[in-house]
């Protein structure tokens, strides 16, 4: 059983390996992409700044703060591509029948789908958000607990994107809807949770993944709680679950590249 | 012993079907037609340990199906499949340690490395120690005739050299069945005949069963001492090679007139 | 000009196809209205107040609009089609027809944007009117007026990435000068108005795209001044012509270079 699992790990660490080092053939593309993807996030002050200088807390959060949401976005979305790429455009995969690969090896085919790609302009993500945490108050713990929420959040993230992701076994329009979803969920990953009120803000902590992705994290950094952390942890492991079951249980549904075929 | 035993082994696709225009296609949204098909149909046949079999018919005739059922890429609708003694569904990894898959034109090496890094993944893949994975390369570069290209990454090499790789990295395992889904498709003649000698040389030495779809005569003549046809989900002839050449057309002619019979009383997918 | 409406015909017919796709897509821009709705309602906490002259429905139906026109406005064809075009060689074809390229983009751009813009517009609307409440003042001069500046802007829009794409017959790359240009538009033209930066930056800022692209469709919208429209419609016609004129230029430029050093 150990042997099995350490087997597994070493193909995933393997493949991500191998993933990385096919982007970086190209040494000039890959250090701009790199380079260009810190400097987007970092575009994104400008904005800030002009809010900030309207008032001087939106809501609740300091400039500070808001750089440090930004950066646990960035790094945790980051690092979900890096590692899990793949998880992303999985739909065009279920579409066009072209998890074969992954079915006739002997090892888990969610994994080895997953560690099947990187995108290299999230290693500018990742090292972006290292950056904020680090140029926002350098203390240790703040870095090890910021480094920990980036991996929780990237595991939600990709648990988030496998879970729409997989609705494609089952209908095949759901890939825009999917897309649109993981939209939803960064495009409040950027922004206070404290100007959202009532309905939204139960909907940002339960169903929609950003509170647990990074708001509930970014208190946590200034104000550390044990049972939040737990919520966190739980959170990330229960919607795993659920999108590895989901996933699952559609690939009994997968029809294959001769699919098309049959449709002549 | 059979290797492989399939029994009424079924499988459908539900295909969506789109009507034309504008108002079709806003009835398709919520509304959508859907027509079966059944790729295969009631599919029952056994493989011996050893054989070379080839598993032929027209496109669309439910071959490419029936393969992906017996490696555990499908799920069956209906009937019952054991491949070396596993049920594909419940035991994929099982028997994925056991079996080498070469599909065509699609590619399971890592272009941008060496066909002997390549040849270390899939050791580590299917959990051969370093040192035997070595030897294995070592086996399997002077079979195949690898050791010009070995260090060389493989979208370098040549299609005929990427094919022998790809063929390789597939027998890292020392697999009890192989399928070949297509193997020689796009290759000039020399290499095709190369590729023929090479997995003739797999059977005889190694006792590898080989199940192998092509629409490649020559494939089919030199490799196989056993030829079923399906066609329209079913299968049509099932035959040995020997008894086939005996009869007064050649092999093609013969397979033609199969193809089209079957297509007269059903109209083809 | 009958070809270039018969090629924007068959853009927009294709399109058509795609409206379940697009409709999804609004599902983003809802969520970037929701996100600003609550952000300015955090803002405007105390009711009455005016953050840079404007009240606090003005704010929210300036930052729709110009959301309606960056999201409504993206198109395949002026950015990436063009450097694909360009670095496929694909162009060797294209600038032969019995067309002028730069135009048959034009015709493409705006057959897609006339499918997408009047779909975001739609949602700007529904979803203003119940979630912000109508905007005071808004009368027939502010629409007419609004429409005839954002054809026009969306238009100057399409001109100006068509002329960065046009790069890519000298680099490599032109993603990331569009890449500047759009992060020019989206975090200084669309979250907020001009009058929010200080006085001095006002003048620099009235001069990038900025203010013909995004401001000006969106002020005329909510607070429609004769004066103001006549300024703005003046500046988007030199913003035209001066962008027209660049476009031909680096084609021909381009295309000489062609010539000279092959496809």
């Amino acid at each position: 059983m150990l042997t099995a699992v350490k087997n597994q790990l070493r193909v995933c660490l393997l493949s991500i390996k191998y993933n990385i080092m096919r982007e970086m053939l190209n040494k000039v593309t890959f250090l701009t992409n790199i380079c260009f993807m810190m400097l987007n996030n970092a575009s994104f002050l400008v904005q800030w700044a002009v809010l900030f200088r309207l008032k001087e807390d939106i809501g609740g959060y300091s400039f500070r703060e808001v750089m440090l949401l930004w950066g646990l976005s960035a790094s945790s979305f980051g690092l979900s591509h890096i590692l899990f790429a793949r998880v992303f455009s999985l739909p065009e995969l279920i579409i066009n029948g072209k998890l074969d690969a992954w079915l006739v090896l002997p090892k888990n085919v969610l994994l080895g789908v997953m560690t099947s790609a990187t995108r290299t302009s999230a290693i500018g993500d990742l090292l972006y958000g290292i950056l904020v945490v680090c140029l926002t108050g350098f203390q240790i713990k703040r870095i090890l607990l910021f480094l920990l929420f980036t991996v929780t959040g990237a595991v939600i993230i990709t648990a988030f994107a496998l879970l729409v992701g997989s609705l494609s076994f089952w209908f095949v329009k759901t890939e825009i809807f999917g897309n649109q979803m993981l939209n939803v969920v960064i495009s409040f990953a950027t922004y206070p949770d404290g100007i959202f009120k009532g309905a939204a803000k139960f909907l940002l902590y339960s169903i929609i993944p950003t509170g647990m992705m990074v708001y509930q994290p970014v208190h946590m950094i200034t104000d550390m709680d044990l049972g939040g952390l737990l919520m966190v942890l739980g959170y990330a492991v229960l919607l795993s679950v659920i999108a590895a079951a989901v996933f699952y249980r559609g690939l009994r549904n997968y029809s294959s590249g001769n699919l098309m075929g049959a449709r002549v | 012993m059979n290797v492989i035993e399939a029994e009424n082994l079924s499988k459908t696709f539900r295909v969506k079907q789109k009507e034309k225009g504008m108002k079709g296609s806003i009835r398709a949204v919520f509304k959508p037609k859907t027509e079966e098909i059944k790729a295969v149909n009631g599919v029952s046949f056994a493989v011996e340990e050893g054989e070379a079999l080839a598993f032929i018919g027209p496109n669309g005739a439910g071959k490419s199906t029936t393969i992906k059922m017996l490696t555990g890429i499908l799920y069956p609708d209906g009937g019952r499949v054991q491949v070396l003694g596993i049920d594909p569904t419940k035991k994929r990894k099982q028997l994925a340690y056991q079996i080498g898959t070469v599909f065509g034109q699609k590619e399971q090496l890592w272009t941008h490395l060496t066909p002997y890094d390549n040849f270390q993944f899939f050791g580590a893949i299917y959990d051969i120690p370093d040192r035997e994975t070595e030897k294995r390369i070592g086996e399997l570069t002077e079979i195949f005739e690898l050791s010009a290209f070995l260090n060389t990454p493989v979208r370098n090499l040549s299609l005929g050299q990427r094919i022998r790789c790809e063929i390789a990295a597939s027998l890292i395992h020392r697999p009890k069945v192989l399928f070949l889904d297509e193997p020689t498709i796009g290759l000039d003649p020399v290499v095709k005949e190369n590729i023929r000698f090479l997995i003739r040389q797999m059977n005889r030495e190694f006792h590898t069963t080989i199940f192998l779809t092509s629409h490649d005569i020559g494939d089919i003549e030199k490799l196989c001492r056993r030829v079923i046809i399906v066609n329209s989900g079913q299968i049509v002839l099932d035959d040995s090679m020997e008894h086939l050449k005996f009869a007064d057309a050649s092999l093609e002619d013969i397979i033609m007139r199969v193809y089209r019979e079957k297509g007269k009383e059903e109209p083809a997918l | 000009m009958r070809k270039y409406a018969v090629i924007y015909r068959s853009v927009f017919l294709e399109n058509l196809q795609y409206t379940m796709n697009i409709a999804l897509g609004l599902i983003s821009y809802f969520i970037f209205i929701f996100v600003f709705i609550n952000l300015w309602g955090y803002l405007y906490a105390e009711p009455g107040t005016r953050i840079a002259g404007y009240t606090r429905e003005q704010m929210i139906w300036y930052v729709m609009i110009t959301e309606m026109l960056w999201f409504g406005a993206r198109s395949g064809a002026v950015a990436g089609q063009v450097s694909a075009d360009i670095r496929g060689g694909n162009i060797a074809y294209l600038m032969n027809k019995p067309y002028h390229y730069t135009l048959y983009i034009l015709a493409r751009y705006t057959g897609e944007w006339s499918i997408r813009l009047p779909m975001y517009m739609a949602l700007a609307v529904a979803a203003g009117i119940m979630m912000v409440g109508k905007l005071p003042g808004f009368g027939l001069p502010a629409l007419l007026s609004s429409a005839v500046s954002i054809l026009l802007g969306v238009t100057i829009n399409g001109v100006f990435k068509i002329c960065i794409s046009l790069l890519s017959f000298w680099i490599e790359d032109a993603n990331p000068f569009q890449w500047l240009y759009d992060k020019l538009i989206l975090i200084v033209g669309t979250v907020f108005p001009i009058e929010i930066f200080p006085e001095a930056m006002r003048p620099f800022l009235k001069m990038t795209p900025i203010y013909t692209v995004c401001y000006g469709p969106a002020k005329l919208a909510v607070d429609f001044r004769m004066d103001q429209y006549l300024d703005i419609l003046l500046a988007q016609f030199l913003y035209l012509a001066a962008g027209c004129g660049l476009m031909f230029f680096i084609y021909e430029k381009g295309v000489k270079k062609l010539y000279v050093n092959g496809g």
